[in-house]
């Protein structure tokens, strides 16, 4: 087994079940194996944050430090910077029965089809809808005093892509975006069983997006040979 | 409020016979000298329950479910709820009270203490009883009471998906009994995610007998901390203890079933109806096997870098999924203590058990019990509905768990516990009829091990396992299952700093070394006062004759056996280094004076 060009990961773990952004991508090669770790050596990368599910436990420690530094607890008014609840991460692990953990977080869509779901006139200047990518990082941002809270941008990645951003119950306007925490992803760093990486990976093609469900139903497939899982086909 | 840091101070009630639910503050002071799970739920059940004798069944019980300080943190290992309730299982052997028993509480692990505290509680505490079938939904402040009739009998596997569904959202944790609940099997077990369970003691029972089917709680909230600064930098040490360890990598490779085949050459497991102490075939069911023949998955609580959980897949007449399992209790009790070598089929008993919701230990304890009277001929084919009931038999094994939910023929009889099963018996099978204060032993044998027959026969719950073999052990761990911490990562010594640190840290109370073993033997001391008052005496904590009869005949502890005068001694010094009266085990006043329990 060789370690391919450029990635942690070996081609066979990957067609084992390494995704990226939550399975944005790729499982089991049938998909199509697109810009994973293995990007040849030259060509445009980004950095993104990828799961192994073989090595997620559901422990949910990811979800913690991402809200701990994103989302931050206010206790008496105070921001807590370390406590949050997980459920305003934006990594979100699903769980299901039979055991099957998919931590899904925003895969950063070359094509963003949340961003051109966004019914709000692009900017003069920036050119950026309410929902827009930002050309550095690649990470997805909303312009909350744009922003209408239709809800087309989640309803556009729910369909085709990974479904974690989702409206704010109240405003409607998109939350789970992931920030990458700046370069020092926390999810990455705090998960104990190494199943997150910040890795570079090829963004030169469509992504496949995936759903968590659908991920699961895969992973359970193959480990325990029954897709059946409730409320989920 | 109160104002605590670290807590809500309050806790949710919830009366299912008038469907009303209140906040109901809770005193500083309590929170201070109780914790919270196991202690606090002890401390709430001695000001509810102001007689002895209410029957464990009666709408009065209150059921409650309590997380500790650590719960709702992103703390290692911060999983637990203790389910704390009075029990419906154990008995005194002679009291004025009828319905006598003593406190029972079972602590589990999952993501469901964590979503209490979220939604803004210490606690929750059920009451009364509904008029039909319900389930509880708890979204932040909203609490519904719904019917549940639909799901009348639903088995615990498929109603973990069914239910997850009607509520419409994953984000809900919930726990729930089976048809042995609802059938009001007193070693009934309330179940959480398909495969983990509050099982000892009888909680799932207490669930029953309220007509509550499930609960389901979700929160948005979060508790909040006395040091910020305190608790961040003692979390960032907590964690170093733990990631990356040879110690929780172990845990990670084969969880507790690596005991299966260490304690039976230890000649201390539970084998053949605690008749040996090894089981030669141990090695057939034990983690190697498992790891390399069953499971595909590991799997964690909360925050717990231990992934002590596995899941996997066997094949063949007996065949499935499994959810959990083997583990260590069990693997044995359902493996060694039924001779049972064949993996597929004892995997098959671990996940019907849990799908009908009862508690595995007593299952497995009550089948041993029945194989050996069968064997003796104290009972026939006929007494058992035509099972043949034979050791090693995965079949029999099978049928007889089916007959215990449903009390169906000899199941009504076996669902009375290995104590009431053996009075009817009679013929001398009390000798071996293997419980203390009517709760059935777990999978570790004590023929060749007193400290741990000591555990048993002194636990608050009746035949404990996991009470510990000395007062400080029984002490510490009475504290930490009150903290909301699993107790398998605090075997490793560099968390034990930071451990106390995050809970001073979190609480503003200064937890060193000794102000928590002190706790501890607070908790472990108002237990007794509520055993005591029920009417268990030092007579009560005995044990069957076997222990003291029956050398073990193969194995590492080959001719070991208990001797009477050294058991009855080492009690002696037990209570009297508890500060207890030697003859009644009455908690002393100068003890309770120093606990702060003397006016209480
Ligand atoms: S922290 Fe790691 S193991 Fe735990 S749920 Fe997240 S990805 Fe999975
Ligand atoms: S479609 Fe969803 S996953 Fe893809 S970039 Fe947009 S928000 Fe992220
Ligand atoms: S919710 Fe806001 S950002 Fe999303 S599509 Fe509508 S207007 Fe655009
Ligand atoms: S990289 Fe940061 S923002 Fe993105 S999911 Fe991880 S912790 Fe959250």
């Amino acid at each position: 087994m060789t370690k391919e060009n450029g990635g942690t990961f070996t081609r066979r773990e990957f067609l084992k079940g390494v995704g990226v952004g939550g399975g944005a991508l790729v499982l089991f090669g049938q998909f199509g194996i697109h810009s994973a770790a293995w990007a040849l050596s030259g060509e445009a990368t980004l950095k993104m944050v990828v799961v192994d599910y073989k090595k997620c436990t559901g422990c949910r420690t990811c979800e913690t430090a991402c809200s701990s530094r994103n989302k931050p607890a206010a206790v008496g008014g105070k921001e807590l910077p370390g406590l949050g609840n997980p459920y305003f991460a934006n990594i979100k692990v699903h769980n299901f029965n039979p055991d099957v953990d998919v931590p899904n977080v925003c895969a950063m869509c070359a094509d963003t089809p949340c961003a051109k779901a966004c019914p709000v006139e692009p900017d003069g200047k920036t050119g950026r809808r309410a929902f827009y990518r930002d050309d550095a990082s690649h990470t997805m941002h909303n312009d909350a005093s744009r922003c209408i809270g239709c809800g087309s941008c989640a309803k556009a990645c729910a369909s085709q892509r990974t479904g974690v951003i989702r409206p704010n119950p109240e405003t409607g306007k998109p939350e789970r975006m992931c920030t990458l925490c700046g370069g020092d992803p926390q999810c990455v760093k705090r998960c104990p069983f190494g199943a997150l990486s910040y890795v570079e990976v090829r963004r030169d093609r469509k992504f496949y997006g995936l759903g968590p469900e659908k991920i699961a139903a895969e992973l359970a497939r193959n480990w325990y040979g029954t897709a059946e899982f409730g409320g989920v086909k | 409020m109160s104002g605590k840091p670290g807590y809500h101070g309050r806790i949710l009630e919830i009366d299912l016979s008038s469907g009303k639910s209140r906040t109901v503050a809770i005193a500083p002071e309590d929170l201070d000298k109780f914790v919270g799970g196991q202690g606090l739920g002890m401390k709430l059940l001695w000001d509810r329950l102001k007689k002895p004798g209410i029957d464990a069944l009666s709408p009065e019980n209150p059921l409650m479910f309590i997380p500790g300080p650590f719960s709702g943190l992103p703390v290692p290992s911060s999983s637990r709820t203790c389910v704390v309730t009075k029990s419906p299982i154990t008995a005194p052997l002679t009291s004025e009270h009828r319905h006598a028993s003593t406190v029972t509480y079972s602590n589990m692990g999952g993501f469901f203490g964590p979503e209490i505290r979220f939604a803004g509680y210490d606690g929750l505490v059920v009451i009364g009883k509904a008029r039909e079938l319900s389930y509880i939904v708890i979204d932040d402040d909203k609490v519904s009471i719904r019917d549940a009739r639909k799901f009348k009998g639903m088995r615990t596997d498929a109603f973990d998906r069914a239910f997850l569904e009607e509520l419409g959202d994953r984000k809900y944790k919930t726990v729930y009994i089976g048809p042995a609940g609802e059938n009001l099997i007193p070693y009934s077990s309330i179940i959480h995610t398909a495969g983990r369970a509050a099982g000892r003691g009888g909680s799932g029972c207490v669930m029953g007998s309220k007509n509550l089917k499930a609960i389901a709680v979700k929160g948005s909230g979060q508790p909040g901390v006395a040091d910020h600064e305190r608790f961040l930098t003692a979390l960032e040490k907590a964690r170093r203890a733990l990631y990356g360890t040879t110690y929780a990598k172990s845990w990670a490779e084969q969880g507790t079933a690596r005991a299966i085949v260490g304690n039976s050459n230890a000649g201390t497991e539970s084998v053949r109806n605690y008749r040996e102490g090894t089981f030669t075939e141990a090695d057939k069911i034990g983690g190697d096997a498992a790891r390399r023949d069953v499971w595909v998955r590991d799997f964690a609580c909360y925050c717990c870098p231990l992934a002590c959980k596995k899941s996997g897949v066997t094949k063949g007449k007996y065949g499935g999924v499994v959810h959990d399992g083997p583990e260590y209790e069990t693997g044995v009790m359902l493996g060694s203590n039924l001779m049972i070598s064949d993996m597929p089929g004892l995997l098959r008993a671990i996940y019907n058990i849990d799908d009908l919701g009862l508690d595995q230990i007593s299952t497995g304890n009550v089948i041993g019990f029945l194989m050996e009277a069968y064997e003796k001929g104290m009972i026939d084919r006929k007494f058992l509905d035509g099972i043949d009931l034979k050791w090693g038999s995965v079949d029999a094994t099978l049928a007889m768990i089916e007959k215990i939910a449903a009390k169906d023929g000899v199941g009504a009889l076996a669902a009375q516990g290995v104590a009431n099963l053996s009075r009817h018996i009679g013929q001398g099978s009390e000798k071996f009829a293997i419980h203390v204060k009517g709760l059935e032993l777990a999978a570790h044998n004590i023929q060749g091990n007193q400290p741990r027959a000591l555990s048993y026969v002194t636990a608050s719950r009746g035949a404990c396992h996991m009470s510990g073999n000395n007062i400080a052990m029984q002490n510490r761990r009475a504290m930490l299952d009150s903290t909301g911490m699993c107790f398998f990562p605090t075997f490793e010594p560099a968390l034990e700093e930071p451990m106390l640190e995050l809970l001073s840290a979190i609480t503003g109370h200064e937890y060193h070394q000794a102000e928590f073993e002190k706790a501890g033997e607070r908790i472990f001391n108002l237990e007794k006062m509520f055993n005591y008052r029920e009417g268990f005496r030092r007579g009560d904590d005995k044990l069957p004759d076997r222990f003291f009869e029956d050398a073990f005949t193969i194995g590492a502890k080959k001719g070991a056996v208990l001797d009477r005068k050294k058991f009855e001694d080492m009690l002696t010094t037990y209570y009297r280094d508890r500060g207890w009266d030697t003859v009644t085990t009455k908690p002393g006043e100068a003890k309770l004076k120093e606990l702060g329990l003397e006016n209480i």
